[in-house]
């Protein structure tokens, strides 16, 4: 009982802070909405007893990626006159809603088709740091070798865009 | 298979090879310093002298075989199969294709070298020897292909190279239409050719399109459909080998530089016509009418070239005509089917004539390209071993005993008489005297008498030995050649014809002693004569004539090629113009022009959709997914 | 119960594209697509919970690697955009246009 109404507050958090992320017109205000969403989608990990990637979430997601957009929002130096006129957001926002409509409800009728299933107790290690970690490096080795390449890259990348040039010829 | 052997193929690959490099060399270098010319000389050279090298290795060991199965063959690869029809790249050596390999190797590397000296300075020195080697090249292909479909890869391809180097100094516009002239020409040729060909598979050729199968099924033919074969494959060799009505282009030929004019008119090229028919002599003999027609217009090829050649003015045109007027005494030859003595005379002719055009250069080279033998005159002083060998080629050419014209010209005009010609027996022997009226007037006029061209003549000197040397060991030749197959009246034993034999389907047709003498006699003194008139017209010194009456009509070639202007080339190119103008644009363009048009249109609409905004995108994205999911969230239920 | 979950991402995801088709930000838009991502790992999540497998949080972890490489890269295209125009409107940039 106390687990479902965790579920729904920490699921009305997340939304409102999605709603927020798409409405507000500062960058700032949008990126202050998606913390809250991380965070409460964080909490909803903790529920479904996923004890390595509810700390991840805190940790990288909330805290590393978001502090980096906060950064760079805040290194941008944006001001609000700057921001692009948007004054038909809302508009836009509800044709959005009407064209995804049909998306959202095929998607629902898919996932009421799925059978439903009364959770079960789980043993002591399910997501455990030791448990995901013996996955990860067992089953996942290849993919997870690519992705620490895709890492480097990606860093490699990002410095050459935006480190600084020398004047070319 | 002791008849296998695999070097035959490298023959002809080691001036084609030569040809790749020296071209990739000029190509890569044309922007840039160029190559030394020596270097371009050495490879440009090394090719045809390997080659040379192992043609006469085919002819030795052809020579240690028993007479009756003297043949090589190498079949490198199957080339194609449609049905039936399986061609291998096959290469043929046997009696005949060795004689003509040996021949064709020999002088064109001695052309080769003499090219050296001729072309040194020119700018495109490497692509003019990439030329020679691919014209080479290709002639041996045309030698020693197994059957008539390798055959033609050659034949066309030294159609195409006579095309490149004849427009070689592509800056000056009639060159090019003399390349040009020539390549259209050929095609005609080529397309008797392509059809005989084609009849020929359609009659004989299922079990077999190569000589050997061809020869063994010679007898299935039908006289009707050997009779249409036989002037097809003949209308090929017309254009090839320059005989009437397809011998507008060679005299145009000698726009190239002067040792393409020889090889061309010694080795390659032109004899490829005789060849063709000397080797579908197995067909001809088949077919007594088609050899007549072939005989005739071969003389009579022979008599209006020597007539056209009697009033040229230039050096290099006289000794085309000449050409063309010998080419029609070897198809005289072939077609009275004394095949060996047609090969012959191409043979001996090889050598008398690549000498002359040799010596030409010389000239010409010595004379800073002065053409006109009306500006030359006394050269026999300054230039004396040019002097020397062009008269041994001019008396070989004339057919004056012992030089080696003589006796080739002499066994064709013999086998013309004796299987029983006798018109064109005297054509021939009236065409040898005019020969050699006109050939002693070049000699006469160029060396003898005074300078015309005071200038000129002071700076002339004889060529330097890269030059020579080909030209004396040519003249060598020309004096020899002829003792190779010396007739039984002089103690010999026609050795060529006797080893040409197993290759060619013929009789030797047998008169008496007497007659055979008293013609001989007779042709002998029809020569002198022409001498002689030449020595008293033109020693010592005439000027250029004016022509008039029938002599302007010759020099102007009775008109022929304005002939052809009018009767083809212009109708041609009028209806050409009115189907460019009116048909092409308006009816076969049409259904381009309209789909075009249609994309055209259909791309200015859908152009609105391309705003450029990357959020447009990804509505048009999403609205498609909802689409998508409105029709999968129907077919759910 | 894992109904709730999947609706839940449904929802988050819908609104990441509704913040990409519908806003001029390139920060919004680009903090709109860590919510799409977000709302994947969310299902990713509840199916291994309900499936008790733990395949779906390895998942998640490469998510977020790539995540966040793309954020690095992301974030240095919007400075170099920046630099250029001294602006955030993606309406800016329609070099695309037909």
């Amino acid at each position: 009982m106390f687990a479902e109404w965790l579920f729904a507050a920490f699921s009305i958090l997340a939304v409102l802070g999605g709603i927020g992320l798409v409405t507000f017109r500062h960058p700032m205000n949008s990126a202050m909405s998606l913390v809250v969403t991380m965070i409460s989608l964080a909490g909803l990990y903790a529920l479904l007893s996923a004890k390595l990637i509810f700390a991840i979430q805190l940790i990288v997601y909330a805290g590393a990626i978001m502090s980096l957009i906060i950064f760079i929002i805040m290194f941008l130096n944006v001001r609000t006159e700057d921001l692009p006129e948007e004054k038909g957001r809302f508009l836009y926002l509800f044709g959005g809603v009407v064209v995804l409509a049909p998306v959202f409800f095929f998607l629902k009728k898919i996932i009421q088709s799925i059978p439903a299933t009364k959770a079960t107790i789980l043993g002591d290690g399910f997501g455990g740091i030791k448990e995901v970690g013996l996955v990860l490096f067992k089953d996942w080795l290849l993919p997870f070798e690519i992705v620490s390449i895709l890492l480097l890259v990606a860093l490699v990348g990002a410095v050459v865009l935006a480190g600084k040039r020398r004047m070319s010829k | 298979m002791e008849h296998t052997v695999s070097y035959l193929g490298l023959i002809p690959l080691f001036p084609l090879l030569g040809a790749l490099i020296l071209g990739v060399m000029h190509i890569s270098t044309c922007t840039g310093k160029p190559f030394s010319e020596k270097l371009y000389g050495v490879l440009g050279c090394i090719g045809p002298v390997i080659s040379f090298i192992y043609a006469l290795i085919v002819y030795f060991q052809l020579k240690g075989m028993p007479a009756d199965s003297r043949f090589l063959i190498h079949d490198a690869f199957t080339w194609f199969s449609v049905g039936d029809l399986h061609i291998t790249m096959g290469f043929l050596a046997d009696p005949l294709s060795s004689l003509m390999l040996v021949f064709v190797t020999f002088i064109g590397s001695l052309i080769h070298i003499y090219s050296v000296g001729y072309m040194s300075g020119d700018e495109n020195f490497g692509k003019f020897f990439s030329y020679m080697n691919l014209f080479l090249g290709s002639m041996l292909i045309l030698v020693l292909g197994s059957g008539p479909v390798v055959m033609f890869v050659g034949w066309e391809g030294v159609g195409l190279c006579s095309y490149l180097l004849i427009s070689f100094y592509c800056k000056d516009t009639d060159n090019v239409l003399a390349g040009n002239k020539a390549f259209i020409v050929n095609r005609i040729g080529d397309l008797g050719f392509v059809l005989g060909m084609a009849f020929l598979f359609w009659a004989i050729g299922a079990s077999g399109f190569d000589y050997l199968s061809l020869r063994e099924n010679s007898h299935l033919l039908t006289p009707g459909i050997g009779l249409v074969v036989c002037l097809l494959l003949f209308v090929g060799a017309c254009g090839k080998s320059a005989q009437i009505p397809l011998y507008v282009w060679l005299p145009d030929a000698m726009a190239g530089p002067t040792p393409v004019s020889a090889l061309i008119h010694a080795a390659t090229m032109v004899t490829a016509g005789v060849y063709m028919v000397a080797r579908f002599s197995f067909i001809y003999a088949h077919v007594p009418v088609a050899g007549a027609v072939v005989a005739w217009i071969g003389i009579l090829t022979a008599l209006l070239a020597a007539i056209f050649g009697m009033f040229q003015h230039d050096i290099k045109k006289i000794l085309a005509y000449s050409t063309v007027s010998q080419l029609g005494y070897m198809f005289a030859g072939v077609g009275v089917a004394a095949y060996s003595a047609g090969i012959f005379h191409v043979f001996t002719h090889a050598f008398f004539k690549a000498l002359l055009f040799l010596g030409a250069g010389s000239v010409i080279y010595a004379l800073h390209h002065q053409q006109n033998i009306w500006k030359m005159g006394g050269l026999k002083e300054k230039m004396p071993k040019t002097y020397w060998s062009m008269l041994i080629g001019a008396l070989a050419l004339a057919g004056f005993p012992p030089f080696s014209g003589f006796f080739s010209k002499d066994e064709i005009l013999f086998s013309a008489l004796a299987s029983g010609h006798t018109g064109i027996w005297f054509i021939g022997v009236a065409v040898a005297g005019i020969t050699a009226y006109y050939t002693f007037r070049l000699i006469f006029v160029v060396f003898h008498g005074q300078p015309r061209d005071k200038k000129a003549f002071d700076h002339a000197e004889d060529a330097p030995a890269v030059m020579t040397i080909p030209l004396m060991v040519l003249a060598f030749g020309a004096l020899c050649a002829g003792f190779l197959n010396l007739p039984g009246i002089f103690g010999g034993n026609l050795n060529v014809s006797h080893w040409l034999a197993p290759s060619l389907v013929e009789h030797h047709p047998h008169t008496s002693l007497t007659v055979e003498l008293l013609a001989m006699a007779l042709t002998i003194a029809i020569i002198v004569t022409g001498i002689v008139i030449a020595y008293k017209k033109f020693a010592s010194g005439a000027e250029e004539p004016e022509y008039t009456g029938f002599a302007k009509f010759a020099y102007n070639k009775f008109y022929v090629d304005e002939l052809y202007n009018t009767v083809f080339v212009q109708p041609y190119k009028a209806i050409g113009s009115v189907i460019w103008k009116s048909l092409e644009p308006n009816v076969t363009d049409i259904h381009v022009k309209v789909s075009s048009w249609l994309y055209r249109k259909a791309g200015t609409g859908f152009k609105i959709f391309q705003v450029g905004y990357v959020r447009v995108y990804a509505v048009y994205m999403v609205i498609g997914l909802s689409i998508i999911s409105l029709l999968l969230s129907q077919s759910l239920n | 119960m894992i109904q709730n979950y999947l609706i839940l991402s449904v929802i988050l995801f819908c609104i990441g594209i509704l913040g990409v088709v519908s806003r001029r930000n390139v920060l919004i838009v680009f903090m709109s697509i860590e919510l799409m991502l977000n709302a994947a790992n969310l299902a990713f999540i509840a199916f291994s919970r309900f499936h008790e497998s733990m395949d779906g949080h390895v998942l998640a972890l490469m998510v977020m690697a790539v995540a966040a490489a793309e954020a690095a890269l992301a974030l240095a295209v919007v400075i170099l955009l920046h630099k250029h125009k001294g602006k955030l409107d993606t309406d800016v940039f329609s070099l695309l246009k037909g």
